[in-house]
């Protein structure tokens, strides 16, 4: 929200600090600056003189006119204006001379747009004086830091602001004594108080529309908003200075004398002033006359009642919603507007008669011959008494950490409208004034915040907390992921992050069914609607990107799987995925080697490939007895070039499993016995396999089994061997007992079909 | 007479044997002269039968020193030879070292986790708790609990991605608090590291996918001269600088007061450049006095315990202190990206 500078100080009349000293103090002490713009900057040096002549310059639309500044003198001035003509009185800046058209122009002739009065440039500003209109700055504040400040949406709640931190008087600009007493000349029938707590209106004659004064469009275009006419400008003036939005509609438009305010009827049509036809239901609030709906509450006026050319009699409408209706109704229908804006904040019921008296003071300025009819029409439900809270200043020191006078205390809360009252000598009895009691202070930790902030943090001493020696709790799922991190890193490999989500296409390329998956509702961008419960096609796209710049490269990702669950959070399982692009060669034994180093004795058991998989290049990873994951090349279709090996471990199961607990045995005295086996296979037969038979023999006496070499051998077949180490702990075993070991298992292997050399 | 053919023969053999050419060479002066059988030497004391007891003694000594005196010149002439050998053996496995070695470089670690990887340690040195959270979560957990009831207008600050089945998207580490509360003994302290989501249009400087780092301690008098210190000496460690910080006012509902912590800018130091948009502060985090809505919405009494929270962006420290000007490079999987760090 935009506040001009010149309308906070006349609320601070003591105030002298320039917009820039100000902004910064505002942001150390009450809510984030943005930054500052000047407005009206040519009006410092503008002033109101009299067209003489208007002559045309020969092919231009230019024309030059002679002006009279006064005691500056007489001045050419070039002018482009379609209004510009002799005897007008216009705005004259002496912003340097030019030539223009030809002919040297000394100054301009101002619009009002170029003023920065108005939008409006659709001609030079005809007008007789611009006593008043001085230069002015917009401080823009972060509407994301007054959130909690149903005040700061007004001009003078920021004034109460300023006028805290300086230490200066504030003014107040609502004189309630100039309500009009009497019966309303409109009945207000409110259907339920909790939805609005109050209704406050007033009714006009002898209304003209039109052009709002300089100084009203001004003020308003200062702070962004577009000037419409005198009364909505009105309306929008009394907003932006108290923070109560209101509304005008023309009396003379409404159906009878009396407004409800009541929920819609489910289905009820409503013409809003944006041209927009809205279809509403029971969640939204209307104001309604005996025809229908004339408002949206809170949020934008009807198109059949709005003001126009014609009004001339006027009903202006101070209500006070409940924030999270408008909010909801807001949302609802996609529009917000300055209204619901301030709405939903938590307005305070007792601002409606005070925009009240301040329209009563201000109209007739801006409608001249403007007249009240009848009294105030006021509807309100039973309004909450303000909170009183008790503030220990003990307390209060402990929570900032430094002392405090009491007297210091006493004097900021008051600066900031808080009553405050003794209870003992330790303790204050807070009352909190009825425009920050709606949602923002209701504890006495919402004190310690007002006196923080204004004593200043800076004045506070950092200190050392006093806290116990203790180590903190491990995580050793994270701890294994950061090894997990190393070893990989260590092995030439780099760590990839991509995206939670996927899109239908990623999912499908996978054989993986998108109704599988936890879908987003409102995704940010087309391709990212589901959450991936898979790893693959990210990696898979990295390698297609990468394989671009790169020959052979190594990468991967930890990150979490999204598996949903009927109810209940999705199941989030962290996986590791890694892969291995080369031009040629596949990365597969490289990966399987760090399979083993991840997980010492896993075992890679051969799979059937799944679609995207090479179909002859897959296989399990068992560790401890269990799946824990997946090698594989990927489907030469999926890649355009090169082979892509890839490892999927499920580190959450790895982490269930455990280490295995470390036992010590005794290094061996005796020495051991070794004899090679070369077994033939056929080509397709693993070699594995036989080292599983002998695994399964469970001969005590064999220490190890290891794969030698193999070779080829003529007819589709190879020579696999085999190096058998035997022994025992206690004595040297003999060779009868050896040759006893290595019959038995040729016997095994041949028992199982397959042929030995011996 | 014997004395002369045993001087003649061992001045003959070390002749031969400096100037022999090869081992083989050499070897045959060893044979011939020293072999045991049929060697000149053999030969010569075959016939010292014959002599007197004293002149055999004495020829015996002469015989012994010409065959000490040979066998030194041999072994000599042998070490000499295998040196060669050796040396030449040595020289034909000449390497050239100024090829690059097989196998593949050290990978390299995403800068995110390596800055991650630094504050947990720092963390858990100072007695935090390491904490993970779903990234998946529930609205009670994510806003509810955090004091932000649902149609409050703090829940617009945080564009929300919201899942089939009424669960969102974290949008900030912040629930990791709420669980830590839930389960955790007092007094406690911990982090909350991890990925977070907002629903944002993706440019060089906003990405709907980032990094926080959540912290929170909970104890019995926590003051805000206490989060000034933590914050101090936590950014001081971060930034391996003495850093200036301040508070100023900032609204979260979960904290209560709640600030924007500012560090004095680190380019500058404090007269202003572009970097603090000639401010002179850069603003880098949020944080406060935990609202005791929150701490008893998690069973915690706030009279008796109270506390401080703040969220770090991870992202956002990464980014500065590595100068990355593109946010999406981060989760782009650009290997000429993330081999950099």
């Amino acid at each position: 929200m935009k506040f001009s500078y010149n309308w906070i100080r006349e609320f601070v009349p003591g105030l002298t600090q320039a917009a820039g000293p100000l902004e910064r103090l505002i942001t150390m002490k009450t809510a984030e600056c943005e930054g500052i713009e000047e407005t009206g900057a040519l009006l410092g040096n503008a002033q109101v003189v009299l067209v003489e002549s208007v002559e045309p310059i020969a092919g231009s639309h230019n024309v030059k006119t002679q002006i009279d500044a006064g005691p500056l003198g007489k001045r050419t001035v070039v002018c482009g204006a379609p209004n510009c003509r002799a005897g007008m009185h216009a705005v004259w800046t002496p912003i340097g001379k030019k030539v223009v058209s030809g002919v040297e122009s000394d100054g301009m002739l101002a619009s009002a747009s170029e003023l920065g009065i108005s939008r409006d440039h659709a001609g030079i500003l005809e007008v007789d004086t611009i006593a008043g209109l001085v230069p002015d700055a917009a401080i823009e504040i972060d509407n994301k830091s007054i959130t909690h400040r149903p005040d700061l949406w007004g001009h003078h709640g920021m004034a109460r602001e300023v006028a805290a931190i300086l230490g200066l008087p504030l003014t107040d600009p609502a004189k309630l004594e100039l309500l009009p007493e009497g019966p309303a000349a409109i009945q207000v029938m409110i259907e339920d108080y909790a939805l609005c707590p109050r209704y406050s209106a007033l009714v006009f004659d002898n209304v003209t529309v039109g052009p709002s004064p300089l100084w009203l469009q001004y003020r308003l275009t200062s702070i962004g908003l577009n000037p419409i006419n005198n009364i909505v400008d009105l309306t929008n003036f009394l907003m932006a200075e108290l923070a109560q939005p209101m509304h005008a509609f023309d009396a003379d438009l409404l159906h009878g004398d009396t407004i409800f305010v009541r929920t819609a009827k489910a289905g009820e049509h409503f013409r809003a002033l944006n041209d927009e036809s809205y279809t509403l239901d029971a969640a939204n609030l209307v104001i309604a006359d005996a025809a229908g709906p004339i408002a949206l509450a809170g949020v934008i006026g009807g198109g059949e009642s709005a003001i126009s050319d014609k009004t001339t009699r006027v009903v202006l409408e101070s209500a006070n919603f409940q924030a999270s209706s408008i909010r909801k109704t807001s949302a609802g229908i996609k529009l917000r507007t300055e209204a619901s804006m301030r709405f939903e904040k938590a307005q305070d019921p007792l601002n409606t008669v005070r925009a009240l008296a301040r329209a009563v003071e201000l109209l007739p300025l801006v409608s001249p011959g403007i007249r009240l009819v009848g009294g105030l029409a006021d509807a309100c439900g039973p309004l909450a008494a303000p909170p009183v809270i008790e503030l220990s200043l003990a307390w209060l020191a402990r929570k900032l950490g430094r002392t405090l006078a009491s007297g210091e205390v006493r004097r900021i809360l008051e600066s900031l409208a808080f009553t405050v009252a003794d209870m003992d000598a330790d303790t204050f009895l807070v009352t909190v004034p009825s425009w920050r009691a709606t949602k923002d202070v209701g504890i006495k930790d919402d004190l310690v915040e007002e006196v923080g902030r204004m004593i200043g943090y800076d004045s506070i001493t950092p200190e050392a907390p006093l806290a116990p020696v203790a180590p903190p709790p491990a995580n050793p799922a994270r701890r294994m992921q950061h090894d997990v991190r190393n070893l990989f890193v260590d092995n030439g490999y780099t760590e990839v992050y991509n995206y939670s989500f996927l899109s239908e296409a990623d999912v499908r390329a996978f054989g993986m069914d998108p109704n599988d998956h936890l879908r987003v509702l409102n995704p940010i961008a087309e391709g990212q609607e589901l959450m991936r419960s898979s790893l693959l096609p990210g990696i898979w796209n990295n390698v297609k990107e990468n394989l671009k710049y790169r020959d052979s490269f190594r990468i991967f990702e930890i990150g979490q799987e999204i598996h949903p669950n009927e109810t209940g959070l999705p199941s989030e399982v962290p996986h590791l995925i890694a892969a291995v692009y080369d031009r040629k060669e596949t990365g597969l034994f490289e990966l399987k080697r760090m399979a083993e180093c991840l997980l010492p004795g896993a075992q890679t058991k051969p799979a059937q490939g799944r679609e995207y998989e090479h179909p002859a290049r897959a296989a399990e990873i068992h560790w401890r007895g269990e799946l824990v994951g997946r090698l594989f090349e990927l489907h030469p279709r999926m890649m355009e070039t090169g082979r892509a090996a890839i490892l999927d471990v499920n580190l959450a199961r790895i982490a269930e499993l455990g280490e295995a607990p470390t036992k010590y045995t005794p290094i061996r005295r005796q020495p051991s016995s070794a004899f090679d086996l070369s077994v033939v296979m056929v080509n397709r037969q693993h070699a594995g396999d036989v080292r599983s038979a002998i695994a399964e023999y469970a001969n005590p006496l064999i220490e190890s089994t290891n794969y030698l070499w193999e070779f080829a051998l003529p007819d589709g077949k190879k020579s696999v061997s085999y190096r058998i180490t035997v022994g025992s702990p206690e004595r040297t075993l003999e060779s009868e007992e050896i040759m006893a070991i290595r019959a038995d298992i040729i016997a095994i292997l041949r028992e199982l079909n397959y042929e030995l050399k011996v | 007479m014997l004395d002369e053919s045993i001087q003649e023969l061992a001045a003959g053999a070390l002749q031969r044997i400096a100037m022999a050419g090869t081992a083989e060479e050499l070897e045959a002066v060893r044979v011939e002269v020293l072999g045991r059988k049929g060697g000149a030497l053999a030969e010569i004391s075959k016939g010292m039968g014959k002599l007197s007891p004293d002149e055999r003694k004495r020829i015996g000594a002469v015989l012994n020193q010409a065959k000490q005196e040979i066998e030194t010149a041999l072994d000599a002439r042998k070490a000499t030879f295998e040196a060669v050998a050796l040396a030449a053996k040595l020289d034909s496995e000449w390497l050239d070292l100024t090829v690059p070695a097989p196998g593949p470089r050290r990978g390299h670690l995403h800068p995110i986790t390596r800055i991650q990887r630094e504050l947990e340690d720092l963390f858990v040195s100072l007695g935090f708790a390491v904490l993970d959270g779903p990234e998946v979560e529930d609205e009670y957990h994510n806003f509810d609990a955090l004091n932000i009831p649902a149609d409050h207008p703090a829940r617009d600050m945080q564009d929300t991605f919201w899942l089939s089945g009424g669960n969102l998207l974290r949008t900030h580490t912040s629930p990791v608090q709420v669980r830590g509360m839930e389960r955790l003994k007092l007094p406690l302290r911990m982090i909350a590291p991890g990925r977070v989501f907002r629903n944002e249009s993706v440019d060089a400087s906003h990405e709907h996918t980032f990094y926080q780092l959540e912290g929170m301690m909970i104890d019995r008098n926590v003051s805000v001269a206490h989060l000034l210190y933590f914050m101090k000496t936590l950014l001081t460690a971060v930034f391996q600088r003495d850093v200036t910080v301040r508070l100023r006012p900032g609204y979260f509902p979960f904290v209560e007061p709640g600030f924007e912590l500012d560090i004095q800018c680190l380019i500058c130091g404090g007269p202003g450049c572009p970097v603090c948009k000639q401010s002179g502060w850069v603003e880098l985090l949020p944080c406060g006095l935990v609202n005791p809505h929150v701490l008893r919405q998690s069973g915690i009494d706030p009279d008796e315990f109270g506390g401080f929270a703040f969220g770090l962006g991870l992202t956002r420290l990464v980014m500065m202190r590595y100068s990355i000007d593109d946010i999406r490079q981060l989760q782009g999987g650009d290997l000429r990206f993330l081999e950099q760090f």
